[in-house]
C-alpha cells in the first residue's frame, strides 16, 4: 500500500463512520416521534420499493421524470464505479478486471461511459428547465432552495466530467483500453499533452473523491436527504386506503393537548416524510389552493417543516426534556392549515409517498381542540354539528321532512333490509341536495330495492368535523351513528355522497363498524347491468361533462362507474376535463372549506367552471353534493347557469 | 372579584316547537336543551373580565333548573367558569319571574358578588323580566341589553353601551351591578377538549329551596296561562298574484299591514 | 288595586313616541271591562309640552314628570317614579310600550311594585273579570294566553304596531306637572349620552326590517331601490354572498351561513335564489317576503309571501305604495 492509499483509506473510513454517526443521528431524530405500526405486509412493502424505486414508476408518470430516472440510475451505477476506483486506489490491482475479467470489466466501462454521457445531458436539461422554462411547480421564495439545487446538478456534472478526466488519463496511461470507453477516449484526447497522465490522472481522482466524501456529509444536511430519506418512506407508505385519519384516543382525562403543534407530537412516519421530500413541487402544480392563490402550497409546506426540524432536533436530541418550538407560527401559518381542501392531489403526485394532508390534519387537530382557535365562520358549524347534528343549525326532527309524501320507508319501522340509504346532511337540508334524494328514492323504488332511511335518526357522519380537526365532536357524532346503525340489520350502506362513502367505508371500521358502504353511482350502475333498472334516457341535450369528485375518484378509485353509469342513461360518453380521474382538479369544498369564506386569491370552484366553460358542454354530471353546489355556485358567478346545467348522475336515469 | 353569570336551559329553537296533546305546555320529546344564547354571551363577558382583572378574580355560574340542566352547566364550566350552583327543586318547576328573582336573589346573595352577568332574555319565555326583579331584589342598579361593557379602572363603575332604537345609549353604572349581554357585546368562545375534559371536575353545588331557607315556593301563582296557540299555518308560501303587478303588489302591502301587520 | 289604569308612555328625543295611542286604545279595551278611569304619565325631557297630544283621547289625568333627575334616562330613577304612581293611585293595570326603553323601565317599575308582568304582548281583551293578554314565546314560535291571579298591579308591555291606535274622543284631560320625587342617591345607573347611528340606518342584526338582495340586482348602484324601501320602513339593508362576491354590496350586510345572522319581523328577499347557506341566516324572521323571477326558487319553501316578477318592476311599486299608506 502505498501513503496515498493510507491517506485515502483513512479518509475514507473516516467519512464513512462521520456518515454512519449522521445517520444514526437520523434515525434518533425520527425516535422523536410518536410511534406508529408500519410494519405489517412486508411482502407489498418489498413490491412498492420495487416498483416505486427501482422502476420510478410514480416519477416517470410525467415524462420530465425520465431525467430523474437517468440521473437515479446512472448515479448509482457509476457511484459503484467509484468505490471500486477508490478501493483500487487503496489496494493497488483491486479492480472490475481482476473481479470478473476482461471482457466484464470493459461492459461496466462501456457502460459508464454512456450512462455519464446520459447524465451530463439529463443535468443539461434540468437546469435549462428549472431556469429558462421555470415551471410552476419549482417555485418557492426560499433561495436556499434554489442554491442547493444547483449546487448538487453541478457538483453531479463535475463528478462526471472528472470521471471522464480519470478515464481519460488512464487510456493516456494505456490502463484502459479506448475502446471501451469511447467518451472518456474524447477527454483522452483533450487531455494528451496536459503534464504527466499519472499525476494528472491522480489528481483528477482526488479532487473526484473529495467531492464524494463531502457529498456524503453534505446530502443529509441538505434537501437531498431525500436519497436517505425516500427509499424507506416508500417501504413505509400507507398501503392502506388513502383517505383515512389516525383515530384518537380521548380516554385520558388528564390529557392537555391534543393534536400536533410542535415535531415531537407527530409520529416517526411522519417525520420520516420530511426527509423523503426532494422538493420536485409536483404537489405544488396539483394543489388548488396553491393554483388559486392561497398562501398554502404542499411543496412549501413540507420544505419549512423539515427546516423547523433539522433546526429543532439538536435541542431535543440534547435535552429530552427540552421544550420543542411550536411549529405554528414559527415555520406555518395558520392560513395555510385553514386553507387545504384536503383533496389529496399532493399525495396523488408525490413520488416518494409523502403523506401531507394528516400532518395538516394533525395541526387543524391542535388549534381546534387544544386552542380553540379556528376561522370564526367554523364555530357555528361545530355547534350546529353538537346541538342538531347538521352543519346548518336546521332542527334536527326536521331531517326527514323532505321525505313527505314520498312514501318512503323507515329503518325504524322495518327493521329488517337490504340496503340502507345514507341520505345525509345535503340530501336532507340543502334544496339541491333534497332534489336529488328525492331523485334517488325515484330510482330505489323503480329498481324494486329493499331499502330505508333513518330519517330523523340519521346524524351527521362526521366526516367534516374530522377534516376540520375536531375529532373530538366526529368521534360523538360516529359514535352516536354506530349505536343507530346497529339496532337495524341490513346489508350495505349506500350514499350519494363522496364524503359520506369515504368515511363509512374506511373510516366507520376503526371504530367499529364494518358494514360495507357503496356509492350511488356503483350501485346504480348494478342496478342497471342487472337490468333492474332500465334508463329513461333522453334527458340531456348537447354535450355532457363529468367532473371526478377527490373523494371519490381519487381517494377511492371509482373512477369509471360514473361514466359507465352516464353512457347507459344515453347521453354518450362524457367529455374529459384535462385534470381528471385521479388527477382531477377539486372542486374547493373539502376540509371544511364549504363553510369558510374564502377571501384571499381567485376561487377554486371558479377556477374548475373555467376549465368546464372551456370544454363546450351543456351540462356537467357530478356525483357529489359538494362539488354540485360548487360548480353551480361557480357558473352563477360567471353568469354562465342559463348555458350550462349542473346534474347528478341519479337526476339522468 | 366575584363574578357571577345567570344560565339558563332553554329548548333549542331550532327544534320544532309543538304543543303538547294537553294543550298545558310544549312538547319535549325531540327537543334538544341547550345554555340560553343570551347567556353565552354574559359567560363570555365573566371570562374576559376575568382575564383583564386577573388575580383572584372568579367566575361562578348561578342557574336555576331541573337536574338536566347540569349539562348546559358543565359547558360553562368548560368554557371556563370556575365553579357553579345549582338551585334544582320539584316545586320550582314553572316558575314564574318574581319566583326565580327571589330564588337566586338568596341563592346569590348568600355567596356574595360583586357583577352580574346574564343574558337579555331567555329565549323560551322571552320575558327579560327576571334580571331586574333580582335586580331590584339585590338592592343593586341594573343595564339591560349591553352591547358593549368596560370597566372602570379602580372596579368601581362601568361604562355600558345598549342599542336602542335609531342609537346607542352610553350608561354609567356603579358596582355592583347587573348587566344583561346582548348579541355583538362579544363573541363566545368554542370550549377547548382540555376545557372540558377539566369541568367534569369543576364543583357544581346543589341547592334545594329548603337548602335556600325557603319553606315554601316564593311568590308563586302570580299569573296563568290559559291557552297556548300555534302559529296560524304558515307551510304554504302565500304567492300574491293578480293580473296586473302592481294590483299584486297593492295586495301585498295590504297583507302585510292586516295579516302579518309587520308594516 | 281599583279598575284604573296607568299609561307610562316614552318620550324620545323630546317628543312622544307615536305608539303611545296604541296603548291608549289597549287600555281602552281593558277599561270597558274594569270599567275604571284612563290615566297617563310622561316622563322625561320635553314630556311638558307632550301632555296636550294625548289630551283629547279620552283619558282622565294626564301626569307630567320633567325635571333633573329625569332628564337622562335610568332606570332605577323612572323606575321609581312610575312605582310611586301606581301606589298613589293603586292601579291595576299599568300599560307600558315594549320599546328598548319600555322593557327596561317595566321590569325594575314592576319589581318595585311587587307586581306581575307579561311582556311583548300583541293582544289584549278583558274577559271574566281578568284582563287576558297574547304574546309569542319561544322565539315566536308559539303564542300563550295568560291571565294575572291575585291583586296585584299588572304590568303590560305592548310591542308596538300590533293594536291599532286610538282614535281622538274629543274630551280634554286634566294636565298635571309632578315632581320626580327622586334624590341623586336613589340613582346608581344611568345614561350618559346618546349617540345617533352612524348613516342613520340600524345594524342588520338588529334591524326589525331588513330589505335584502341578491345577484339579481346586477349591479351596486340598484341597490339604492332597496336602500329607500328600508329607509321607508326604518329598516337595514342586506345582501346575498352572491352580491357580495360580486361587488354589489359591501361585506358588513352580508346575510348567511358565512355572514351574519338575522331576526328580523320583516324580511324582504329581492332576486336571492334562497340556497340553503343563505337561509341559514334569516330563516328565524318573522315574515318573509320573496321577490323572484323564478317560481321553483327554493325561497319560496320558506318565504310567507311571495310574488313572482321582476323586482326592478315590484320593488319601486312596493315602495310607493307603502309610502302611501305611511
Amino acid at each position: 500500500m502505498t501513503v496515498q492509499g493510507i491517506v485515502l483509506l483513512v479518509l475514507f473510513v473516516a467519512v464513512l463512520a462521520a456518515f454512519g454517526v449522521i445517520v444514526r443521528m437520523l434515525i434518533r431524530s425520527l425516535r422523536l416521534g410518536r410511534p406508529e405500526d408500519r410494519f405489517d405486509r412486508w411482502g407489498s412493502r418489498i413490491w412498492s420499493v420495487i416498483v416505486f424505486v427501482a422502476a420510478q414508476a410514480r416519477v416517470l408518470a410525467q415524462w420530465a421524470g425520465l431525467g430523474h430516472f437517468i440521473i437515479f440510475w446512472g448515479f448509482i451505477f457509476i457511484t459503484l464505479g467509484t468505490f471500486e476506483h477508490i478501493l483500487s486506489m487503496i489496494v493497488p490491482g483491486f479492480g472490475w478486471e481482476r473481479l470478473f475479467g476482461t471482457a466484464v470489466a470493459g461492459a461496466i466501462s462501456w457502460l459508464q461511459d454512456v450512462l455519464g454521457l446520459l447524465v451530463l445531458g439529463a443535468i443539461v436539461v434540468s437546469l435549462f428547465r428549472r431556469f429558462v422554462l421555470k415551471p410552476l411547480r419549482l417555485r418557492i421564495d426560499d433561495p436556499k432552495a434554489k442554491q442547493e439545487a444547483v449546487l448538487i446538478l453541478g457538483l453531479i456534472f463535475v463528478l462526471i466530467v472528472l470521471m471522464f478526466g480519470v478515464k481519460g488519463t488512464a487510456i493516456i496511461t494505456g490502463e484502459v483500453d479506448a475502446r471501451t470507453a469511447p467518451v472518456s477516449a474524447v477527454a483522452a484526447r483533450i487531455l494528451a499533452g496536459v503534464g504527466d497522465p499519472h499525476l494528472l490522472g491522480s489528481v483528477l481522482a482526488w479532487i473526484h473523491h473529495l467531492i464524494i466524501f463531502f457529498f456524503l456529509i453534505y446530502i443529509p444536511f441538505s434537501k437531498h436527504i431525500h436519497i436517505l430519506g425516500a427509499i424507506p418512506n416508500i417501504f413505509f407508505r400507507n398501503l392502506g386506503p388513502m383517505g383515512t385519519l389516525s383515530r384518537m384516543d380521548f380516554e385520558d382525562e388528564t390529557a392537555e393537548k391534543f393534536g400536533a403543534s410542535d415535531m415531537r407530537d407527530f409520529t416517526w412516519k411522519q417525520l420520516l416524510d420530511l426527509y423523503a421530500c426532494t422538493e420536485c413541487g409536483r404537489c405544488q402544480a396539483a394543489c388548488p389552493a396553491f393554483l388559486t392563490d392561497k398562501p398554502l402550497s404542499p411543496f412549501r409546506l413540507i420544505h419549512m417543516m423539515r427546516g423547523h426540524f433539522v433546526a429543532d432536533r439538536k435541542k431535543l436530541l440534547a435535552d429530552a426534556a427540552a421544550v420543542a418550538t411550536p411549529i405554528v407560527p414559527a415555520s406555518v401559518s395558520e392560513e395555510e392549515i385553514w386553507a387545504c381542501t384536503t383533496c389529496g392531489a399532493c399525495m396523488q403526485e408525490c413520488p416518494p409517498f409523502i403523506e401531507h394532508v394528516n400532518k395538516i390534519v394533525d395541526l387543524r387537530r391542535y388549534l381546534v381542540m387544544t386552542q380553540s382557535r379556528f376561522p370564526s365562520e367554523m364555530q357555528p358549524v361545530f355547534r350546529n354539528m353538537e346541538i342538531n347534528y347538521n352543519p346548518w343549525s336546521m332542527g334536527y326532527s326536521t331531517r326527514a321532512d323532505w321525505a313527505e309524501g314520498l312514501d318512503v320507508p323507515l329503518a325504524s319501522e322495518k327493521k329488517e333490509f337490504d340496503v340502507l340509504y345514507w341520505v345525509g346532511c345535503a340530501g336532507s337540508f340543502d334544496a339541491r341536495g333534497q332534489g336529488v334524494a328525492r331523485a334517488m328514492v325515484a330510482l330505489l323504488k323503480r329498481a324494486g330495492v329493499d331499502f330505508a332511511i333513518l330519517g330523523v335518526e340519521e346524524m351527521c357522519c362526521g366526516e367534516t368535523a374530522r377534516r376540520m380537526g375536531n375529532e373530538y365532536l366526529a368521534q360523538t357524532l360516529i359514535e352516536a351513528n354506530i349505536e343507530v346503525l346497529k339496532k337495524y340489520r341490513f346489508n350495505r350502506i349506500l350514499t350519494t355522497c363522496p364524503h359520506g362513502l369515504n368515511t363509512f367505508r374506511v373510516e366507520y371500521p376503526r371504530f367499529g363498524y364494518e358494514t360495507p358502504a357503496v356509492h350511488h353511482s356503483e350501485f346504480l350502475l348494478e342496478l342497471v347491468r342487472g337490468g333492474r333498472l332500465k334508463p329513461a334516457g333522453g334527458s340531456v341535450s348537447g354535450r355532457a361533462a363529468y367532473h371526478d369528485s377527490c373523494y371519490l375518484g381519487r381517494y377511492n378509485g371509482i373512477i369509471a362507474q360514473p361514466r359507465e353509469l352516464i353512457a347507459a342513461a344515453g347521453a354518450g360518453e362524457p367529455v374529459e376535463f384535462g385534470r381528471h380521474g385521479r388527477h382531477s382538479f377539486c372542486c374547493g369544498a373539502g376540509g371544511g372549506r364549504m363553510w369558510m369564506e374564502e377571501t384571499i386569491g381567485t376561487r377554486i370552484n371558479e377556477a374548475r367552471v373555467d376549465e368546464a366553460l372551456g370544454l363546450g358542454v351543456g351540462t356537467i354530471f357530478t356525483a357529489c353534493p359538494f362539488c354540485m353546489t360548487m360548480f353551480e355556485d361557480g357558473l352563477k358567478a360567471k353568469g354562465r347557469e342559463e348555458q350550462v346545467t349542473v346534474k347528478d348522475i341519479a337526476e339522468m336515469l | 372579584m366575584k363574578v357571577v353569570v345567570l344560565l339558563k336551559r332553554v329548548p333549542d329553537t331550532e327544534a320544532k316547537i309543538l304543543i303538547n296533546q294537553e294543550g298545558s305546555g310544549i312538547r319535549e320529546d325531540g327537543i334538544k336543551f341547550i345554555i340560553n344564547p343570551y347567556d353565552e354571551y354574559a359567560i363570555e363577558e365573566g371570562l374576559r373580565l376575568r382575564e383583564k382583572l386577573g388575580g383572584d378574580t372568579k367566575v361562578t355560574v348561578a342557574c336555576m333548573g331541573p337536574a338536566e340542566a347540569t349539562e348546559a352547566i358543565r359547558t360553562a364550566l368548560a368554557m371556563g367558569a370556575d365553579d357553579a350552583v345549582h338551585i334544582s327543586d320539584p316545586g320550582l318547576a314553572g316558575a314564574g319571574p318574581f319566583t326565580a328573582a327571589a330564588v337566586l336573589a338568596k341563592a346569590i346573595g348568600g355567596e356574595g358578588f360583586d357583577i352580574i352577568f346574564c343574558g337579555k332574555q331567555a329565549i323560551d319565555d322571552d320575558q327579560a323580566q327576571v334580571q331586574c326583579i333580582l335586580a331590584e331584589m339585590l338592592d343593586i342598579p341594573q343595564v339591560n341589553a349591553a352591547s358593549s361593557f368596560e370597566i372602570a379602572g379602580d372596579g368601581a363603575s362601568a361604562a355600558v353601551g345598549r342599542r336602542i332604537e335609531g342609537g346607542e345609549e352610553k350608561w354609567e353604572t356603579s358596582l355592583p351591578a347587573l348587566i344583561s349581554c346582548d348579541k355583538g357585546l362579544n363573541e363566545p368562545r368554542y370550549a377547548s377538549l382540555p376545557g372540558i375534559m377539566k369541568a367534569k371536575k369543576k364543583e357544581i353545588r346543589t341547592k334545594t329551596l329548603a337548602d335556600l331557607g325557603f319553606s315554601e315556593v316564593p311568590n308563586k301563582g302570580r299569573s296563568r296561562i290559559v291557552k297556548w296557540l300555534p302559529l296560524p299555518k304558515s307551510g304554504e308560501c302565500r304567492m300574491v298574484e293578480a293580473g296586473e303587478t302592481a294590483d299584486a303588489v297593492r295586495e301585498l302591502v295590504r297583507l302585510l299591514r292586516e295579516e302579518a301587520k309587520v308594516i | 288595586m281599583t279598575g284604573d289604569i296607568l299609561v307610562v308612555t316614552e318620550i324620545r328625543n323630546g317628543q312622544l313616541k307615536k305608539a303611545a295611542v296604541e296603548l291608549v286604545e289597549g287600555a281602552r279595551t281593558i277599561a270597558a271591562g274594569t270599567g275604571g278611569a284612563i290615566d297617563a304619565l310622561l316622563i322625561g325631557k320635553g314630556a311638558q309640552g307632550e301632555g296636550a297630544k294625548l289630551a283629547r283621547h279620552g283619558l282622565r289625568r294626564i301626569a307630567v314628570v320633567d325635571d333633573e333627575l329625569t332628564t337622562n334616562y335610568s332606570s332605577e330613577g323612572y323606575a321609581k317614579v312610575v312605582a310611586d304612581l301606581v301606589a298613589e293611585g293603586q292601579y291595576g293595570h299599568v300599560l307600558i310600550c315594549a320599546t328598548a326603553m319600555g322593557r327596561d323601565l317595566a321590569a325594575r317599575a314592576v319589581a318595585k311594585a311587587d307586581g306581575v308582568m307579561f311582556s311583548d304582548c300583541i293582544e289584549l281583551r278583558y274577559e271574566d273579570g281578568a284582563c287576558v293578554a297574547k304574546r309569542p314565546v319561544y322565539a315566536g314560535k308559539l303564542y300563550i294566553e295568560i291571565v294575572p291571579s291575585g291583586d296585584r298591579p299588572v304590568f303590560i308591555t305592548v310591542r308596538p304596531n300590533n293594536i291599532p291606535p286610538a282614535a281622538e274622543t274629543g274630551d280634554s284631560a286634566e294636565i298635571a306637572a309632578r315632581p320626580s320625587g327622586l334624590d341623586r342617591s336613589m340613582i346608581r345607573a344611568m345614561v350618559k349620552e346618546i349617540a345617533a347611528l352612524a348613516g342613520g340606518r340600524p345594524d342588520v342584526t338588529e334591524a326589525d326590517v331588513i330589505v335584502s338582495g341578491g345577484r339579481a340586482m346586477k349591479d351596486a348602484a340598484n341597490f339604492k331601490l332597496l336602500e329607500e324601501l328600508a329607509d321607508l320602513l326604518g329598516g337595514a339593508v342586506g345582501a346575498s354572498r352572491a352580491a357580495v362576491d360580486a361587488g354589489f354590496a359591501p361585506q358588513p350586510l352580508q346575510v348567511g351561513q358565512t355572514g351574519k345572522v338575522v331576526n328580523p319581523k320583516l324580511y324582504i328577499a329581492a332576486g336571492i335564489s334562497g340556497a340553503i347557506q343563505h337561509l341559514a341566516g334569516m330563516r328565524t324572521s318573522k315574515v318573509i317576503v320573496a321577490i323572484n323571477k323564478d317560481p321553483n326558487a327554493p325561497i319560496f319553501e320558506k318565504a310567507h309571501y311571495g310574488i313572482v316578477g321582476d323586482l326592478f318592476e315590484i320593488v319601486p311599486i312596493l315602495t310607493e305604495e307603502i309610502k302611501k299608506i305611511m
